[in-house]
């Protein structure tokens, strides 16, 4: 279980995360949510160990999130890759790294339930569709049978149809994988149809974490109304009957 | 005055990317342009608002993200000139204090560059740019992807309220169903460089007949789908 125990975290003078705590258990999704700038791509940093908590602990099962092998998928597929070699190379190139073996029935399994032919693989990231491309970041990230993936807003790329094909693949992988899936998100409507709990931040701070449905109807602070009412503005959301 | 433009087309690299495509815009009219990623509905919006423009018709464009219309070196005041320049205003002829209240952006300081203001801020500026020379039509391009779902509402509804008070008509270009369901009320849904339906959008979403316009439909929602 990833446990996010009361972290601060600091971006030169001012305080990116306030005081963070959340579990999300093998298996589940966590959604989180929140306006630009409220401390969402720092909490992944964070995550990730790219950034070191000025206050509090993250740890999985106890232990360091790195030796869980935490995955990231990014937002941008297609700048994901280095855009000069086969697609192939940068799938491989953090299983080499980390001297691990992965067997053709993994691979197979992966890209069949990915939708993707593995020929595919061998082709440069500007020569696969945009969908096809986050696909393969997806299939990057699950190559080293991660306990954690950290999605990074992995949809806002794709249009709609394919956002939702691809929402479908990612969670059949979870069920399939058993992955614990955190979820940054603008996409409200995603958040709602997709994950168990969605934790939404503001300035740093976690606001309120609660259910799909309790976000859909009654959220319980006035900037979660705010949010779930932009959401039906843009028609992420329909209205509560 | 209708916007008429009739056989527009564009062909790259030896392929054509938009087969001759004829649009026809009212004052007042508000407008869909969806379809899936690489449907033609950006070449459209570029042929199209090139070809008005030639016609001598005021038309503005709206890009997806404010970094494509703002240069970081150059002040937000410097950006504002250069658009009255532009539309051949003299300084000061534009109503940069209605425009500029109807957008909520009072508060940001001209003298700063684009990057000193948020995202939503730099938006709402690129909006009031292209409101400034009361245009015949604006065509906006996927113009709250690149925004937080609150900055986001709020900018579709403040442009829903300036185009109300005027005669513009309105071009929205997006891949979602769900926006375009809430802020215009004819649709073009466009596929493989062609426009496959035309119709309101109330029949586009209750009965769409093109297979572009259904899956369209089917995935509006989020929550319209089994999981």
């Amino acid at each position: 279980m990833l446990k996010v125990d009361h972290v601060s975290v600091k971006r030169g003078a001012s305080v990116a995360l306030k005081d963070v705590s959340f579990s999300l258990a093998a298996g589940k999704t966590l959604a989180v949510v929140g306006e630009s700038g409220a401390g969402k791509s720092t909490l992944i940093s964070a995550i990730l160990g790219l950034l070191k908590p000025a206050q509090g602990s993250i740890t999985w099962a106890g232990a360091p999130v790195r030796l869980c092998r935490p995955a990231l998928v990014m937002q941008e597929p297609r700048s994901a890759f280095n855009p000069t070699l086969p697609l192939r190379h940068s799938v491989f190139e953090a299983v080499k790294a980390r001297k691990l073996h992965v067997g053709d029935a993994r691979l197979d399994r992966l890209c069949k339930g990915l939708e993707l032919e593995r020929d595919l693989l061998d082709r440069r990231p500007a020569a696969v569709s945009i969908g096809q491309a986050q696909r393969v970041g997806i299939l990057r990230a699950l190559i080293a049978a991660p306990s954690l993936v950290l999605f990074d807003e992995p949809l806002s790329a794709l249009d709609a149809v394919t956002q939702k094909h691809t929402a479908k693949l990612i969670a059949q992988l979870q069920k399939e994988e058993g992955f614990a899936a955190l979820i940054v998100t603008h996409d409200l409507g995603y958040a709602v149809a997709h994950a168990d709990e969605i934790a939404v931040l503001k300035s740093g701070q976690i606001e309120e974490v609660s259910t799909p449905q309790d976000f859909a109807v009654a959220p319980k602070s006035a900037y979660c109304r705010v949010l779930r009412d932009a959401a039906i503005a843009l028609g992420a959301l329909e209205p509560a009957e | 005055m209708t916007l008429s433009a009739h056989g527009l087309s564009v062909v790259r690299a030896g392929q054509a990317i938009l087969y001759p495509t004829s649009v026809c815009v009212s004052p007042r009219d508000r407008i869909g342009l969806v379809g899936a990623s690489g449907s033609g509905k950006s070449t459209l919006g570029h042929a199209l608002v090139d070809d008005l423009r030639m016609q001598g018709h005021v038309v503005a464009y709206v890009p997806q993200s404010p970094d494509e219309a703002l240069d970081p070196l150059w002040s937000m005041a410097f950006h504002w000139r250069e658009a009255e320049k532009a539309l051949g205003l003299r300084p000061g002829a534009a109503d940069r204090k209605t425009l500029f209240s109807a957008l909520k952006i009072e508060g940001g300081d001209l003298r700063k560059r684009p990057w000193a203001w948020s995202r939503g801020m730099q938006q709402r500026f690129v909006i009031a740019m292209a409101l400034m020379g009361r245009p015949n039509l604006v065509v906006l391009d996927e113009p709250t992807s690149a925004l937080d779902p609150v900055v986001a509402a709020a900018t579709m509804q403040l442009l829903d309220h300036c185009l109300r008070e005027s005669d513009t008509a309105m071009i929205l270009i997006t891949h979602d169903l769900g926006l375009a369901a809430r802020h215009v009320s004819q649709l073009m849904v466009m596929d493989g460089g062609r426009i496959v339906e035309q119709a309101s959008t109330e029949d586009v979403l209750e009965h769409p007949k093109a297979p572009a316009s259904k899956a369209l439909s089917a995935h509006r929602n989020w929550l319209a789908l089994p999981c």
